[in-house]
Parts: structure tokens; sequence; C-alpha cells
């Protein structure tokens, strides 16, 4: 009996986890907002050229531990969507170009990091924590979101997003 | 005596010396009959017109709190810390502030109107739903004496970790006061992205908002164990930081 309990527990705190780190549905029935910003080399990133594509729009901080953390799975998530038509946007919350090169000179994301100094992004994505996650398929509509840290190359996540992508 | 003894004394000797402390930093000790409790302030006495109202809830541990206080009575600001979680035999997580009386905090405003200063309130991070509840129940008791405002420093007032592309849902105790607000926020925490949001919440019965970033600083820099420079400057601070935001309120205040 107390065999089955323990096991029911270990498997219900494991269920818990892993819906804490999953893509959440978005259910909203809104528009998706523009966004237009430049990256550190100054080239312009517009999320309406990326139609065709699925997007993960990511808004993080340097000052962000978990933003930090999940970067390297981020890199790696790059690989493992293969030649799926894939983006990854990462758009740094209102920090400094001198902060930011810093940061991505010790973590060294092999995506693009657009800047937003003044925060109308932000605002205008409805984002109040870090790091705050969008994943935008090819029609350009937000299919999932997710808060927080999680290790974006894990099988599940990417199984879902390649599901997104046109055949 | 042997060491083990010698040793189980001295913990006891050295417990009771820093729990003591508090006490002995604090001018005056006085407990408030808070309906089904007692609570107990630590009393900072001045001797100006102007009573800060804290709701720390960290039991007098908070060393800045006290510095802080101290500073600001020598300037003539009189500080009451109550200690809400000892009075209700709580422990330091969360989910305790609920279980604080509205009652209990509005026998504390009324406690300290009668001294016949100016009152304002102060809390910081999730402790600042107490002010606003405090501050709703005493204004909804129609009293004689108007509260003069209050300093929400890093309010933490979500009622769940707000969803990416939705607005967010914010503690039922928001927007339910006329109260004068002044909010403080640090520049490098993703809360101050919301602090606009918040302000326009706050502002739904009436109450007039002033928001301030303050420059390089995390949310709770005040309580870090790992404060880089900037965030020791501004501890060091604040009861400047206090003091300017007063005078923000009393410029902005129409219930004076």
């Amino acid at each position: 009996m107390i065999k089955s309990l323990s096991l029911f527990t270990l498997l219900f705190c494991f269920t818990l986890n892993m819906q804490a780190a999953n893509l959440k549905p978005f259910t909203a029935n809104t528009a998706t907002p523009p966004l237009k910003l430049t990256d550190l080399q100054g080239k312009t990133h517009d999320l309406k050229d990326y139609r065709g594509q699925v997007v993960l729009l990511q808004f993080w901080a340097t000052y962000c531990g978990p933003c930090r953390k999940e970067m390297p799975s981020m890199n790696n998530m790059i690989k493992k969507m293969g030649d799926t038509p894939f983006t990854i946007l990462a758009v740094d919350m209102g920090e400094t170009e001198a902060e930011v090169k810093q940061f991505v000179k010790e973590v060294k994301p092999e995506f693009s990091i657009l800047m937003d100094e003044s925060g109308k992004s932000i605002s205008d994505w409805q984002v109040f924590a870090a790091p705050s996650n969008f994943i935008i398929d090819p029609t350009g509509k937000i299919r999932y979101t997710l808060f927080g840290g999680v290790e974006w190359d894990s099988d599940e996540i990417i199984n879902k997003l390649k599901e997104l992508a046109p055949i | 005596m042997n060491l083990k003894s010698f040793i189980n004394i001295l913990v006891i000797a050295i417990v009771t010396s820093i729990s003591n402390t508090n006490l002995a930093l604090a001018k005056d000790i006085k407990s408030i009959d808070a309906g089904d409790t007692e609570i107990e302030i630590r009393i900072f006495p001045a001797s100006g017109n102007v009573l800060l109202l804290g709701f720390p809830c960290d039991e007098g541990k908070s060393i800045a709190e006290e510095k802080t206080a101290r500073s600001l009575a020598g300037d003539g600001i009189e500080v009451w810390m109550p200690d809400m979680l000892s009075g209700f035999m709580l422990p330091k997580v969360r989910s305790s502030l609920s279980n604080i009386t509205t009652e209990a905090l509005t026998s504390l405003i009324n406690e300290a109107t009668k001294t016949g200063k100016k009152v304002y309130l102060i809390a910081s991070g999730p402790d600042t739903e107490l002010v606003l509840r405090g501050a709703s129940n005493w204004e909804s008791l129609k009293q004689n004496t108007s509260l003069s405002g209050a300093i929400l420093m890093f309010p933490r007032l979500f009622k769940e970790t707000p969803v990416p592309g939705k607005a967010p849902e914010y503690q039922d105790a928001v927007g339910k006061t006329k109260l004068p607000i002044l909010l403080l926020e640090g520049e490098r925490t993703p809360n101050r992205w919301g602090i606009n949001s918040l302000s326009h919440e706050l502002q739904k019965n009436g109450s007039p908002v002033i928001s301030k970033i303050i420059p390089n600083v995390r949310g709770y820099f005040f309580k870090r164990q790992d404060a880089n420079r900037s965030e020791d400057v501004v501890t060091s601070q604040m009861a400047g930081l206090i003091k300017v935001s007063l005078f923000y309120l009393q410029e902005n205040n129409t219930h004076d």
C-alpha cells in the first residue's frame, strides 16, 4: 500500500513538473501585435517577414537567472529543429546595448538578440515577467505561450513546434 | 559542566542576545489589541507631525528597516513597525498574508491616527496588499480622520504569475482605496514594465498614483545577500528615498 502511494506521489510530482514546463495554448482572441526592432548588429527584424516559419519570440533580460540558464538549450533547439523553417527572436527588456553585449560575450546565443530600450514592444505584447515566450505559427498567429525557464531542446517541445510547420 | 552543556548554554545565550537586540534597538514597544490578537509594535518616536506606519512582516529581523526607521525618526518622522506575523503566530511565507485580518490592520491604523499626526502607510513586495486592504477598510468605515497616503515599494500584487500576452489579474484589494499612492520599482526587474498597468488599476477608485523607477537596482535589493554597489548605496539611503516619496505624496495630496 505504502509502495503504491509512493509511486502515485512520484508520478503526481512528475506530472506537475512536466505541466510546469509545458507550452500553454494561447486562447485569447486577439490579433498578433506588431514587432519591428533592430538587433545588436543594427539589422531590422520585422515579425511580418518571418511568415512561413515557426517563431519563438522571447522577452528576456540579463538580470533574469532562468533566461541565462536556458539559452544554451535554445542554441541546441535550433539544431534539433533541423530543416523545419524556424527562427528565434529574443527581445531584451529595455537594457542598454553595453549590458547586452557583455551578456552575449559570456552566454553566446546563436540567434537574433533584438533591442527595445523604450520598452514599446514589451507593452504591446503585454509582458509582465521574464522570460515570457510566444510561439508563433507560420501564418503569424500566436499558438502557445510559456512563462519561466525551460529546456527548450526537449523532445516534447521540439515535436510540438514541428507540428506547427507547413508540411 | 561538560563541553556539551557549556555549548548548549552558550547557544541559548547567543540566541537570547540576538532576539533581544531588536527590542533594544527600538525606542519603544507597544502592544495593541487588534480584535482576536495583540500586535506588538516597535515605535521610533519623533516630534514631527508625520507618522509612517509600516507593515514589514519580517518579525523585526531586517536590519535595513531598523536603520531606516531610526534615521527617519532622527529627522522628525515617527515610525511604527507592527509585527503582524508574530501577532497571528504565522510563518514568514506569502500565504500568511491572507490570514492577517482586515480588522487587525484597521485597529493599527486607528491607533496611529489617534496620535493626531498625518499617517502614511508603507510596505514592500507582497506585503503591500495589507496596506491597500487596511486603507480601503478604513475608508469604508467613514472615519473622520483621513490617511495621508501610502508608499508601495516594489509591489507584488498579481493574483498569479501573468500569462504572456494577457492582462494580469491583481489582488482584490487593488483599486479599492482613494488613498494617494506612490509606487517605487527597481529598474532591473521585469516588474518595472508592469508599473503602468498597476497604476491604472490602483486609480480605479480615485487614488492619485505617482510612480518612480530607481535606477540600477533589482527588486527587493535591500534584502539581497548579493547586493551590488548601486543596491548597497540605495539601501544605505533608504530613509532619504522615503522622505522624497513623502514629499511627492504631500505635493499631490488632495486629502489634507
